[in-house]
């Protein structure tokens, strides 16, 4: 079964909620975002709204599939602590490289405490929830649902946790940029919004041109230029898989919990030994 | 004839997957017999059948084994836009080199429907393209004339692109890949926007079930429908854009010109994305079909690379899951793919070894500007600048330096996580490594962090120059032969041994079997030994502590030539061969080795001449390489002088011989081709009078043993024909020869020929080849030779074959193909005319005068000439005044006609064969080696027929571009042929010029080659033609052979020409008209024929 999350940060982020929450009601949090019963998800600010389908309870009354607001309110750090921390960080070049990457450093945590503030949330007073549902008790599987989902969007965008944190992307951006290691964040988070690339076919396209005016029967029998007398046989290289290493492990598309490397060195591998006969 | 053409042929629809096929075709010289009468076919194409019967005769080709498919199956007509006149398609380039056609100058296109073979192989239960290894078997088929076929340029092309192409899988160059495309918004639905992280829409089922059909994911679904993502293959990297940038230049258009279905206006697909679709379309295909195991699957179950291997095009992926995954993909492939262009910097990453073993080692991390990349400025210097050093640094590195470092620092640590360590500081230098950890980088990550863009700098002694080898010595002394008489030669003699031991050794140390085991126990990969940093190979070093231990208990003796084969036949990196400082066996192998060490021989007093210093030098190689009783081959390129250092040998050794008190030296063997017989007995008679010789050639020749031994034992060489070497074999081994001599040895190429193993058979002090082609190309004829001069030394040949002929020809070998050379480097003497230091040796211009005797029949037509003119001179109503200049003029002519050829005395349309006349025989051969050497030549003759002749016959029978240039060429025509001949991406050609038309005014400097194939008086009109190749534009040393028919006319107008030279100022006409002023006993003496010169 798939999990919610791969990266260490999601992961702590559900970590730091199961700390928080009894365990049986993210259970069902858990079965409630697997099984597509959250409708809508909106993140605005440090704001968490959603539309979650309730269940049929006749004992509470309910006999027509119900549809619950829920909200989810992260407990914002001040702007002049996130000043503070963003020097901190902006000091670092290891911080601000992984930033680059869209991974958020492992060690971040230590640069917030230095200033007695935690990224993610650590108790319930980190974050304020509600939900219209009849059950009383908080959190309700609805929002403990909602947890899971704001864990797998983390994955993909690191960000999202300082925003959650109470500082927008266009200050966090303008904040960085005060220090020299910090703007090259700020120019890079900038570039990262990319537009989707359509395709027009599948390989690339083959379009046909008219002949060439002035063809003459040896342009078109044995082209312009003589083929070189040898064809030149590069050194061997001693490593496999070069292109896909140079993205390090894990990339963000792999889902898996073995090596995308060893898979594909294996499939090189492969391709080559088995394919001799038309090598 | 058959032409084999072919091209790769993509579907043209507006499918979004367009299929691809390589479709082979072949033309033909003929007509074909089974036209179908429907369509527009190409006449002279192999029809199904008629192409079947090729395919499966001829070239091997088999019907895919285990399925019920023939190759009809595989066989359809396909279109091609051809060039076409007269309703007709014209031929190929390489079929009208076959044809008696001339190829029009004007054409249109038309389009032909040609039956083709498309290319498969069977594996895995399915069809899959077979293209790389198809054409590689063809191309091979083709070089060694196994079948009747030759390729086309078209062909030749797709052989070239595929083999480079084939890199891209051998060398990881693709990638998982997934394709988005937008379809046609459905009725309902709006087209989908890029996603922003802000704003998440609905994708709840993101990463959970993505096939949910619940009523909940409808907005899902609508939107779905307007995207598609298909997962496949993509081609990556640097090498693969440039190869195709260089390909496109190379692609004749024919490869553009086919089509499964024309339309109505001729085209052609851009070649670009010709082979973009063909390399793509052949690596998704190939990894396709690749089958992986059960367990493989389950490792990438869910996964990009299972949608990617079992991609269906039928069935593109639509969940916004995907269409996420879609987006990360992209990320990461534009990363993989971003290489430092934007940068003016390198980054560059140091590795230095600590001086004492157990400290930490370092990787530094420094940048090189890329105006200046030697200058590489160390992160830790650039940090500490301040002022005018700092904005030094900026204005080499970059205004924004620091962030574009950061970046590519953040990358270099995607690749390499240890860079991370050094990152823990907003000014970050180096980071420090453990030995283990520094063993893994110069093994992997310095390898990535290069093909990305990076620069590495690794220690010296890890590069192959400097690396530090276990390896094993081999310590070899020449054996002094147990007789001891010998007269204290610094030579080994025939029968000496060569002594060895082995021993172990690192890098150039010798070291003991116990620090040898310490070693092969040593923890770490990576040691410091006596001071120097290595990498061991521990299994490696165990095998040959074995091999060692099993040698160093016998006491082996090896014959030099074993030990020669032994010492470049094995692996440099593990056996290295070393001598006793003092030994001859070092000297030897040195001056083998190196031949320019040679002590250079002084020309021998008896030679007429003077030998050129690589001359010297060559004699010096063969006395060197006769003394130690090896066999070698003098394989300079024609022009240099062979001949010359052969008769220098003869000399010399008559001059040591005569030294030493020896009288007769048994007498030399040489055997030549027919044409040259004569001219080897000339130059031999020029350069030494004093040794004889004797032509042992046609009728006349002795024919019993006892007439030919005589004459063995009266003349110092015996020269005679391959032919005869044969058809007398019993007088020729009944002989012990001092010496045999092959002249063009390349003649005994065919191991099973009768010719050949009677040269084999004789009996002879030395062996000698001689060859002007490079051998060293020509693998079988290599073989043959070393056969001839040294039975076994490169095995027998079939072994030879499965060691280094299909290994270096078919596997493209590099290693096989060193090695064969350095086994076979000591007995090759081979200068070009393009070495620096023959070049210095050489005059510009160098001449050279070609001697041919005259058949029997250019003989008897040239007798009964002069019978004719003898008569008309003095019988009764002898000619006088204008008739007799008439008739003296006329006779000059037909003598003329006659040395050329008997066809242009007789002007009757009979064969132009070489076997009519040894000059043109002689003129053919050495051609042959001028394009051999992929070279051009200008051919000049004073007669328009046989200008006629030869061209025709070169280009016909011979298959070789020629122009032609006579009195009746027209301006413009002349002017494109001299450009297209002198075009430097040309083929190499021959020129054939008439002596007149073409003796000023143009350049033809792409030539230097030049032949006179017959004479004229005047020196001055020959020099004036000569330099048409010898002018201003030359590069390359021209060669100017002139022919000389022995005994004739020809023979005395060169006389003349010479002794004109030496007397300034005769008188001597620009024309032939003075000589009607010769008596009639002067003019006799002028045409006479002596008889010793023919030559069957």
């Amino acid at each position: 079964m798939a999990q919610f999350s791969r990266t260490w940060w999601g992961k702590n982020f559900i970590a730091a909620i199961e700390k928080i929450v009894d365990s049986g009601r993210l259970s069902r949090g858990r079965s409630y975002a697997r099984g597509n019963k959250v409708k809508s998800f909106t993140i605005k600010g440090g704001t968490v709204e959603a539309k979650v389908r309730g269940s049929v309870n006749p004992y509470f009354g309910v006999y027509k599939e119900p549809l619950y607001s829920t909200k989810i309110q992260f407990e914002k750090i001040s702007r002049s602590k996130w000043n503070a921390v963003i020097a901190v960080i902006a000091s670092k070049a290891s911080l601000i490289s992984r930033l680059l990457l869209n991974e958020i450093p492992d060690n971040i945590e230590d640069s917030f405490n230095l200033l007695d503030v935690n990224l993610l949330p650590r108790s319930g007073k980190d974050f304020k929830t509600s939900c219209s549902c009849p059950d009383y008790s908080n959190p309700c599987k609805h929002i403990a649902g909602v947890h899971y989902l704001i864990a797998a969007e983390l994955d993909n965008d690191p960000f999202l946790l300082f925003e959650l944190r109470g500082i927008s992307r266009e200050d966090l951006k303008a904040e960085l940029a005060k220090s020299p290691l910090g703007q090259a964040l700020s120019a890079e988070m900038s570039a990262q919004e990319q537009d989707l690339v359509p395709v027009e076919s599948y390989y690339t396209k083959t379009e046909s041109m008219p002949v060439p005016k002035d063809t003459s029967l040896k342009s078109f029998w044995q082209g312009e230029k003589r083929l070189p007398q040898t064809i030149e046989s590069p050194p061997e290289v001693s490593v496999s898989a070069i292109a896909v290493k140079k993205q390090g492990d894990f990339p963000s598309f792999w889902h898996r919990d073995n090596s995308f490397i060893e898979a594909m060195e294996d499939l090189y591998k492969r391709v080559k030994t088995k394919n001799k006969s038309l090598l | 004839m058959i032409i084999l053409h072919g091209t790769w042929i993509p579907e043209t629809d507006e499918e979004f997957v367009q299929q691809g096929a390589f479709y082979l075709w072949a033309e033909s010289d003929t007509k074909s017999k089974h036209l179908r009468k429907k369509g527009h076919m190409h006449p002279q194409q192999l029809v199904n059948a008629e192409l079947t019967e090729l395919l499966t005769k001829e070239l091997g080709t088999k019907v895919p084994s285990k399925s019920s498919a023939t190759l009809e199956n595989f066989i359809s007509p396909q279109y091609f836009w051809l060039p076409t006149a007269k309703g007709e398609p014209l031929p190929s380039l390489e079929l009208s080199r076959y044809l008696e056609t001339n190829l029009p100058d004007k054409f249109e296109w038309d389009c032909w429907e040609i039956d083709c073979y498309m290319s498969v192989s069977y594996q895995n239960n399915q069809f899959v393209p077979n293209v790389i290894s198809f054409l590689n078997d063809l191309h091979f088929i083709a070089l060694y004339n196994l079948a009747d076929v030759q390729l086309g340029s078209d062909l030749l092309f797709w052989y070239h692109y595929s083999q480079s192409f084939k890199q891209v899988v051998l060398r990881d160059q693709y990638i998982p890949a997934l394709r988005y495309r937008e379809v046609q918004a459905a009725p309902n639905g709006k087209t989908p926007k890029a996603k922003k992280s802000t704003k998440v829409a609905v994708k709840s089922s993101a990463k959970s079930s993505a096939k949910s059909t619940s009523k909940s994911t409808k907005t899902t679904k609508a939107k779905a429908s307007a995207f598609e993502i298909y997962p496949g293959w993509e081609i990556i990297g640097d090498r693969y854009e440039s190869q195709i940038q260089s390909y496109i230049e190379y692609m004749p258009l024919a490869c553009t010109a086919g089509c499964s279905d024309p339309g109505d206006t001729p085209e052609f697909i851009s070649p670009e994305a010709l082979l973009r679709h063909f390399s793509e379309y052949t690596v998704n295909q190939l990894v396709g079909q690749t089958p992986s195991p059960q367990s493989y699957l389950k490792k990438v179950e869910g996964s990009i690379i299972e949608n990617c291997l079992d991609a269906d095009v039928n069935y593109p992926l639509k969940s916004a899951a995907k269409l996420e995954e879609y987006q990360q993909w992209k990320v990461w492939r534009d990363r993989i793919s971003r290489s430092q262009t934007g940068t003016s910097f390198y980054l560059c990453f140091q590795l230095e070894a600590p001086p004492d073993p157990d400290a930490p080692w370092q990787i530094l991390f420094q940048a090189a500007p890329k105006s200046e990349p030697s200058l590489r400025i160390s992160l830790a210097e650039f940090w500490k600048a301040k002022g005018k050093k700092l904005t030094t640094f900026r204005k080499q590195l970059g205004d924004d330096f620091e962030q574009n470092l950061l970046i590519n620092l953040g990358y270099a640590a995607r690749i390499y996580d240890k860079i991370w360590d050094g990152l823990e500081t907003d000014e970050p230098i180096g980071i420090t490594v453990d030995l283990n950890t520094a063993f893994d980088f110069l093994k992997e990550a310095a390898w990535i962090l290069e093909d990305a863009g990076y620069k590495v700098i690794i220690p010296a002694w890890w590069t192959p120059k400097g690396r530090q080898k276990a390896k094993i010595k081999l310590r070899a002394k020449g054996k002094s032969s147990s007789g001891g008489d010998d007269k204290s030669k610094s030579y080994f003699s025939f029968d000496r041994l060569v002594e060895y031991e082995f021993s172990l050794a690192i890098g150039q140390e010798a070291v003991t079997e116990q620090e040898w085991n310490q070693l092969v126990n040593a923890k770490a990969p990576l040691v410091q030994f006596r001071g120097q940093w290595m990498e061991l190979d521990q299994d490696k070093m165990k095998e040959m502590l074995e091999f060692w231990k099993q040698q160093k208990d016998e006491n082996p003796d090896l014959s030099l030539m074993d030990f020669m084969k032994l010492a470049a036949g094995s692996d440099e990196d593990e056996l290295e061969v070393e001598f006793d400082r003092d030994d001859v066996l070092s000297t030897l192998m040195g001056q083998l080795g190196d031949k320019s060490a040679l002590a250079i021989a002084p020309d021998p007093t008896t030679l007429q001449g003077t030998l050129r210093e690589y001359q010297q030098r060559g004699l010096s190689w063969l006395s060197y390489l006769e003394q130690l009783g090896l066999n070698g081959c003098l394989a300079d390129d024609m022009g240099l002088g062979k001949t010359v250092q052969v008769i220098a040998r003869l000399a010399q050794e008559r001059e040591m011989a005569e030294e030493e008190g020896i009288k007769n030296l048994p007498p030399t063997l040489l055997i030549a081709p027919t044409s040259v017989l004569g001219n080897w007995q000339r130059e031999v008679q020029k350069f030494a009078p004093q040794i004889t010789t004797a032509v042992h050639h046609g009728n006349s020749r002795a024919k019993d043993s006892k007439t030919f031994k005589a004459m063995c034992r009266d003349y110092d060489v015996v020269i005679t024909s391959f032919p005869l070497a044969r058809k007398d074999t019993k007088l020729f081994s009944s002989v012990n020869w001092h010496r045999v001599v092959l002249d063009e040895a390349q003649n005994i190429k065919n191991p099973k020929a009768a010719q050949t193993k009677a040269i084999l058979k004789l009996n002879a002090n030395h062996r000698l080849a001689l060859t002007g082609t490079p051998v060293e190309n020509r693998l079988m004829d290599l073989w043959s030779i070393f056969n001839f001069l040294n039975p076994g030394y490169l095995g027998t040949q079939t072994q030879f074959r499965k060691q280094f002929e299909m290994p270096i020809q078919k596997d493209n070998k590099q290693t096989t193909s060193t090695m064969l050379k350095r086994l076979v480097e000591p007995f090759i003497l081979r200068r070009v005319k393009t070495d620096k230091s023959i070049i210095k040796d050489l005059p510009d211009k160098v001449e050279q005068k070609l001697y041919c005797n005259l058949t029997k029949e250019q003989a008897s037509l040239y007798e009964a000439v002069l019978k004719d003119v003898e008569e008309k001179l003095n019988g009764p109503d002898a000619a006088d005044g204008i008739q007799r200049k008439g008739l003296i003029l006329a006779t000059l002519t037909k003598l003329k006609q006659i040395c050329n050829h008997p066809r242009q005395f007789l002007q009757d349309e009979s064969e132009f064969t070489p076997e009519r006349s040894h000059k043109l025989s002689r003129l053919m051969e050495m051609i042959d080696e001028v394009v051999e050497e992929r070279e051009s030549a200008l051919v000049f003759t004073q007669f328009r027929e046989i200008g006629d002749a030869l061209e025709k016959y070169l280009r016909h029978t011979r298959h070789i571009n020629t122009y032609y240039l006579h009195g009746g060429t027209n301006r413009k025509k002349r002017e494109k042929m001299i450009e297209e001949f002198q075009d430097p991406d040309g083929e190499p050609s021959i020129f054939v010029l008439s002596l007149k038309a073409a003796g000023v005014g143009i350049t033809l400097t792409k030539a230097n080659h030049v032949f006179h194939f017959d004479r004229w008086w005047n020196p001055a009109v020959e020099d004036q033609a000569t330099d048409r190749a010898f002018r201003i534009g030359q590069t390359k040393n021209v060669f100017v052979h002139k022919f000389v028919a022995m005994g004739t006319l020809e023979e005395r107008i060169d006389e003349m020409i010479e002794d004109k030279k030496k007397l300034a100022g005769a008188i001597v006409g620009s024309d032939e008209s003075w000589l009607t002023e010769l008596d009639n006993d002067a003019f006799r003496e002028l045409i006479a024929l002596n008889k010793s010169a023919i030559l069957e």
